[in-house]
């Protein structure tokens, strides 16, 4: 016989799970008295959040499921935003939460909540679980929806009385799914008409979204870009699917994207999506997107398409079928010479960042940063205007060298989140790059940092301001900062200490000399080698900007290049 | 006013995320009848939606786990003149209209 609780550690294992990540408490018991012996390792966060967002970041930077469990009640509703976050971000994650045993269920017993009805609308798939029969279906049923299609969340519910049961186990089992019309695939037939769109084409242009690598097809989407060798750029999950230093890339497009994406992308005349959702932070003003484009969208997930904008021609499907039969119809004709156009679109008089934005000390921090780090290095970042500098300054040719919150914007997420990718890649470098409000929203998950003994490095960029909001504040609100002063912050030097973790303070003095004073290099190259955790704190300029930004509301075309006088 | 039967397995949760997909667009739900049909369930559902919504509704309820199949009544052929329904329509048409 076996209890429930040995059930779900069972089937886990069997999903190939070794790692997973909570919090206890009474509901959950049951399956935290059965972990010693089980073959999985639990990492205790500080809070449920913090667990939701390491099983995230173990999540995206393998590409397998990650796994965070969390009792009734306030654990399993402190894991809703990393449940929203996998949503948006197409993260595959199992949250396996206690429930108060069957017989109290909604009486509104002591922590109980209807945490299957409050992530309904947040998960792919979800089951309470009734009865410990269904326990090794439910997990079969959820992983294999966790990983399929377009990943995403589930939830699975277990009371508390269903852990502690016991029956006769004969092992995990397998999940068929159900055969159903699914919707139009592509079936090939597309290719003739891609190609004959191209041929029509005189400003082609390809954006790549997060799904070049969640397919795997990396290397084929590659090949097709340079067989195209058309204008190119990413959306902030894209990043690292093109290599930076190829000749037709653009780098980041969007409401902070490059100057130069954003102009070949108002004008193109054929827009090719690889695995994006064109989400309003790409397109700006949907009615002036792409205004003069027909839209090629590859798609796995069909209700991604027409949220925005209706494109001209879907393709449904894995770009890893659907890449390689694109190119292998693309061999048999020739490609037309959009050299003229990549010439303009790629031009050196549209290049980069206003020189003004280049002088930004936190900018040249962060190349300092960047330029050091080894090879195959892993960056997060939280959320907030270093979020949008480290995605515009971080050139990596790793699919998942950067991780952040993109679609639901989860200040808090890159700490925790950095905890389960170093756990996932004990021999990489990873670092994490924070704001001083967002770092404070789960700051105590540097005791699991220190616990674990992480050499994680992370910096916090200071500016003493909830820096974005206070940007849209200058910019569009009359400079009425309005809630987002922070000057009483802490001395989070101090703080790092008392979690006896090393820590050390840089100010943006430091970088207006270039190159950077000897000490300063060999002080930032220490840092990131060190086999320790370490903190960094930049004292940034309060009022340092993120430029290029589109308004929100405004095309792509629209974008601030510098400040300008408020409204 | 459209019409939309959605065929189902009546799993946990499955009628509430179809009906979610409305509720999500603030979408009223006058008529909402939900039965047994055959060995699987079935919502009728009444919206009054635009053709954009038509479409984002079809494939967000084809992305439900236990979704069999989604239709919809009086005038939906007519009215549908997106290149690219999620199913039912040939893929040939969709190309057709990409090529005008």
């Amino acid at each position: 016989m076996h209890k429930g609780a040995d059930i779900v550690l069972q089937c886990l294992r069997a999903e190939g799970v070794e790692l997973v990540f909570g919090y206890p408490g009474g509901a959950i018991m049951p399956l935290y008295d059965a972990l010693e012996g089980s073959g999985i390792r639990h990492i205790l966060t500080r809070h449920e959040q913090g667990a939701v967002f390491a099983a995230e970041g173990y999540a995206r930077v393998t590409g397998e499921v990650g796994v965070a469990m969390a009792t009734s009640g306030p654990g399993a509703t402190n894991l809703v935003t990393g449940i929203a976050d996998a949503k948006m971000d197409s993260v595959p994650l199992v949250c396996i939460t206690g429930q108060v045993r069957s017989a109290l269920i909604g009486s509104d017993a002591f922590q109980e909540t209807d945490v299957f009805g409050v992530t309904l609308s947040l998960t792919k798939w979800s089951r309470l679980v009734r009865t410990i029969d269904e326990i090794p279906e439910a997990i079969a049923e959820g992983f294999y929806w966790a990983r399929s299609g377009r990943p995403g969340p589930v939830v699975i519910d277990i009371p508390t009385d269903m852990l502690k049961a016991k029956k006769e186990f004969s092992g995990p089992v397998k999940f068929t799914p159900h055969a159903r019309p699914a919707d139009a695939k592509a079936d090939g037939g597309f290719t003739d008409t891609i190609v004959a769109l191209l041929q029509q084409a005189a400003k082609p242009v390809a954006l790549v979204g997060a799904g070049a690598k969640l397919s795997g097809a990396i290397p084929e989407l590659r090949r097709l870009l340079d067989h195209l060798n058309v204008p190119t750029f990413a959306t902030v999950h894209g990043l690292g699917a093109v290599p930076p230093q190829a000749p037709y890339y653009l780098g980041m497009v969007g409401m902070h994207g490059t100057r130069a994406a954003n102009m070949a992308l108002h004008e193109t005349d054929l827009l090719m999506v690889f695995g994006a959702r064109l989400d309003d932070r790409v397109t700006g003003d949907p009615t002036r997107f792409a205004p003069h484009a027909k839209i090629v969208h590859f798609e796995i997930d069909p209700a991604q398409l027409d949220r925005v904008r209706p494109c001209d021609l879907p393709v449904i499907g894995n770009l890893a079928d659907t890449v390689p039969a694109f190119q292998a119809e693309l061999r048999r004709h020739s490609v037309p010479d959009f050299s003229a156009w990549r010439a303009v679109a790629c031009g050196a008089e549209r290049a980069e960042l206003d020189p003004r934005g280049l002088a930004q000390p936190t900018i040249r921090f962060l190349d300092e940063l960047f330029s050091r780090l080894p090879q195959d290095s892993v960056v997060l970042a939280d959320v907030g205007q270093h979020q949008m500098w480290a995605a515009q300054r971080y050139r990596s040719s790793s699919p998942r060298g950067f991780i952040t919150s993109g679609g639901l914007g989860a200040m808090g997420f890159a700490l925790p989140a950095a905890v389960g990718v170093q756990l996932a890649k004990p021999d990489k470098c990873v670092l994490c790059v924070s704001g001083d409000g967002g770092f404070q929203m789960n700051i105590q998950e540097l005791a699991t940092v220190r616990r674990l003994g992480l050499p994680v490095k992370m910096v916090i960029i200071d500016n003493k301001y909830l820096g974005m909001v206070r940007q849209w504040q200058q910019l569009f609100y009359q400079r009425n900062y309005a809630e987002t002063d922070l000057s009483d912050n802490p001395d989070f030097v101090e703080i790092a200490k008392a979690y006896k973790i090393h820590s050390f303070r840089l100010n943006e003095d430091a970088m207006r000399e270039f190159p950077v004073a000897k000490e300063t290099g060999d002080e930032i190259d220490r840092f990131l080698r060190s086999p320790e955790p370490e903190l960094l704190v930049f004292d940034c300029a309060p009022e340092a900007n993120v430029f290029p930004m589109v308004p929100a509301g405004a095309a792509l075309s629209e974008m601030l290049l510098e400040e300008e006088p408020t409204q | 006013m459209q019409t939309f039967h959605i065929r189902y397995r009546n799993t946990q949760g499955t009628l509430m995320r179809i009906l979610n997909a409305a509720s999500r667009r603030a979408l009223d739900l006058p008529l909402v009848q939900a039965e047994p049909a055959e060995y699987d369930h079935q919502v009728t559902l009444a919206l009054e939606v635009n053709q954009k919504q038509v479409g984002q509704l079809y494939r967000e309820w084809y992305a439900i786990a236990d979704v069999i199949k989604v239709s919809s009544g009086t005038g939906h052929a007519t009215a549908w003149t997106a290149p690219h329904p999620p199913a039912g329509v040939a893929m040939e048409e969709s190309r057709t209209a990409a090529r005008a």
